[in-house]
């Protein structure tokens, strides 16, 4: 291997790296190696060879494929060495600042005074997400914590030795059949394990709901840091996968990490496009089947409802069952008239509030105990 | 069959019965040479599954394959003990003692896929389907078989497969995201649906006696259904199947009549039947035709 091609790699390494891809010494040396074993004049057989040793995940390839051209080409465009079915990139990295609602109105948001007997804690609990300052905001983000650490549970196919199951731990009876010429004297048992069931949650971030994204942004963090098998997805114009994002720890950097990736916080909203993308792109792959779904959003389409009804009963089909949480209907004259509510609701088991911690719990109350969904 | 250019591999899976495109015969012929797992992505029915059957068929050697679901475990995936042989061993005994030698001795093993490809004295390919569909606890397991190639059985001792390492491919549908320290052990291709001269050929290949036009119009045909907004987009599977329906019935190219008698070869779910009617079926019918007439 020519010195210059290595320097080449381990450079061509450097800005994958600066794209955001994970690119250790192992996989340079993999790369290296993969090159001493094809033509390098042949163009396609370095980019395959780069490609298969240098990225690891589908969502990486758009930018593996800019970095190629950028670099090996000298062309700003992408190579047209990728053909196939991959839907737009949903890497489209609009910065918008998530804390901008920090600065507004923050002077309206003075106690009820008048509920004497409550303890600020229970104050803070009924309070309205939306009249929060940004200081109530951090100091209920704990709280939000604690209720999200519920998760809803199902049945495992896993056996564990259990002292009164109902399958023989054939390998325990044996071992113990030894002493006694054969005979199974004492009786081993497994029995199924309880392990939480697939959790997955898309949340609405679109401008009529940014008064409770904050808010509902930290509850999806803390889900997210809550255990395995919880895929979260914001919503605007378009559907966004926040999982990645919402797995730093901190919540703060989760959020501007979260914000950066969505692009159109506080755009407007299309909920039935941002199901259908969900249902084609995630749905299909079978991540809603067995899922509890968990939709937050207000119903303001504002595109064709019927498209919301549509996938809905595509999504209701594949998920265990659905639940959709509505801030507005925190409210005591809610009606669900919205248009996109409306065409959704046939489709949803549990129908909660969750504009506030009080909400929040009951919401997650609903999660550990949820069954199977009914015939809708 | 040893191996020694991509050119080579290329001819190889074609005798093989096997189409890959340039990527795909890249990434297998880089896993054989850096003895690394390769893991293969894709929509449903691109041939991720073929391409290990193919690369056992040019290796002439056995294809072992684990398919993964939810739940599975050492004792489905790697060995079990013959439990009721065991007991009846220890019963057939009643004079002597059993040791537990003899009683957790080579005889009384069964032996599982991940077993029997490491077990095996010649190189074998090892497919390990779907490993998304598996739990964390075992894919952290078998990242542990495929750094080392060997595994431990506490009664009867390590057994290596250092020699002869099995090519292994692993699939993913993509339902979870993978470990990284899993994927770090292993090469990466993500199988798109192939270019309509590969379609057209690769349906030759694989639906015999299929008439030479009949075959270009399914192929372009289902590449037109791609195109459309549908809930599940046809793969080569599909158009496979569809051209040994039509070979069958004795069509010799496309009409609207027969492709609405035989679409549900091609389109699994029934929204996408109803929105591939009509005009839409016509305009594909049409744009099918003139890809092949020129």
């Amino acid at each position: 291997m020519a010195d210059a091609v290595a320097t080449h790699v381990v450079t061509f390494g450097r800005v994958l790296r600066e794209a955001g891809l994970e690119v250790g010494p192992g996989r340079l040396a993999d790369a290296l190696t993969g090159l001493d074993l094809v033509e390098l004049s042949r163009r396609d057989d370095v980019y395959w060879t780069l490609r298969q040793t240098l990225v690891s995940r589908w969502e990486d390839l758009d930018a593996f494929d800019a970095a190629f051209a950028a670099w090996f080409l000298r062309a700003p465009t992408a190579p047209v060495f990728r053909q196939g079915t991959e839907t737009a990139s949903l890497r489209l990295l609009r910065r918008t600042s998530a804390t901008k609602r920090d600065e507004g109105d923050g002077g309206n948001a003075q106690e009820d005074q008048t509920s004497l007997g409550y303890s600020p804690d229970e104050l803070l609990r009924r309070r309205d997400f939306a009249d929060m300052t940004p200081d109530e905001l951090e100091n209920v983000s704990r709280l939000i914590f604690e209720i999200a650490s519920g998760r809803p549970q199902r049945k495992s196919r896993r056996l564990r030795p259990h002292h009164r199951g109902h399958d023989l731990d054939m390998r325990r009876l044996v071992r113990a059949s030894l002493a006694t010429g054969g005979e199974a004297v004492e009786r081993a048992f497994r029995s199924r394990v309880h392990v939480p069931r697939k959790l997955v949650v898309l949340c609405d971030v679109s401008g009529s709901m940014e008064a409770y994204s904050r808010a509902l942004v930290l509850f999806l963090h803390a889900l997210v840091r809550s255990g395995r098998g919880v895929e979260t997805f914001a919503f605007g114009t378009r559907l966004t996968r926040l999982t990645r994002e919402l797995i730093i720890r901190d919540p703060e950097g989760a959020l501007s990490a979260a914000a950066e990736r969505v692009g159109d916080w506080s755009g407007g909203t299309r909920i039935g496009y941002s199901l259908k993308t969900f249902n084609d792109d995630w749905g299909r792959r079978a991540l809603a089947r067995g899922a509890v779904v968990v939709i937050v959003s207000d119903g303001w389409e504002r595109e064709d409802a019927a498209v919301v009804g549509h996938e809905m009963a595509r999504l209701a089909r594949q998920a265990y069952a659905v639940v959709w949480v509505n801030p507005l209907k925190g409210h005591p004259d809610y009606q669900p008239l919205a248009g996109g509510m409306r065409a959704a609701l046939p489709y949803v088991d549990r129908f909660l509030s969750g504009h506030n911690l009080a909400s929040l719990e009951e919401l997650s109350e609903v999660l550990i105990g949820i069954e199977r969904r009914h015939a809708a | 069959m040893s191996i020694s250019s991509i050119d080579e591999l290329e001819l190889g899976l074609a005798g093989a019965d096997y189409l890959p495109d340039r990527g795909l015969a890249t990434a297998l012929y880089l896993s054989l040479q850096l003895e690394k797992p390769l893991l293969l992505e894709g929509e449903a029915g691109v041939g991720k599954t073929e391409a290990a059957k193919a690369l056992a068929r040019i290796l002439d050697t056995r294809l072992i394959r684990l398919q993964c679901y939810e739940g599975l475990d050492v004792a489905h995936a790697v060995y079990e003990w013959n439990y009721s042989r065991q007991l009846l061993h220890i019963r057939a005994a009643q004079e002597g003692t059993v040791s537990e030698e003899e009683l957790f001795g080579p005889e009384f093993l069964i032996r599982r896929p991940l077993l029997e490809a490491i077990e095996s004295p010649e190189r074998v390919v090892l497919l390990i389907d779907e490993i998304d569909r598996a739990d964390e606890e075992f894919e952290a397991f078998l990242l542990e078989v495929l750094s080392d190639f060997q595994i431990t059985i506490p009664e009867i001792g390590t057994i290596s497969a250092a020699d002869h390492k099995p090519a292994v491919v692993l699939t993913s549908n993509r339902t979870r995201e993978l470990h990284d320290a899993l994927k770090r052990r292993c090469l990466y291709h993500w199988i798109g649906h192939p270019a309509l001269e590969r379609e057209v050929a690769i349906v030759k290949l694989r639906v015999p006696g299929v008439p030479e036009r009949l075959a270009s119009q399914a192929a372009a045909f289902v590449q037109g259904l791609r195109g459309l907004d549908l809930a599940k987009p046809p793969g080569v599977a599909e158009t496979i199947d569809w051209a040994n329906a039509l070979t069958a019935l004795g069509r010799q190219e496309l009409d609207a009549e027969v492709v609405e008698q035989t679409l549900g070869s091609v389109l699994k779910y029934h929204e996408d039947v109803l929105a591939v009617r009509d005009e839409t079926l016509q305009g594909l019918l049409q744009e099918a035709r003139a890809a092949t007439s020129s």
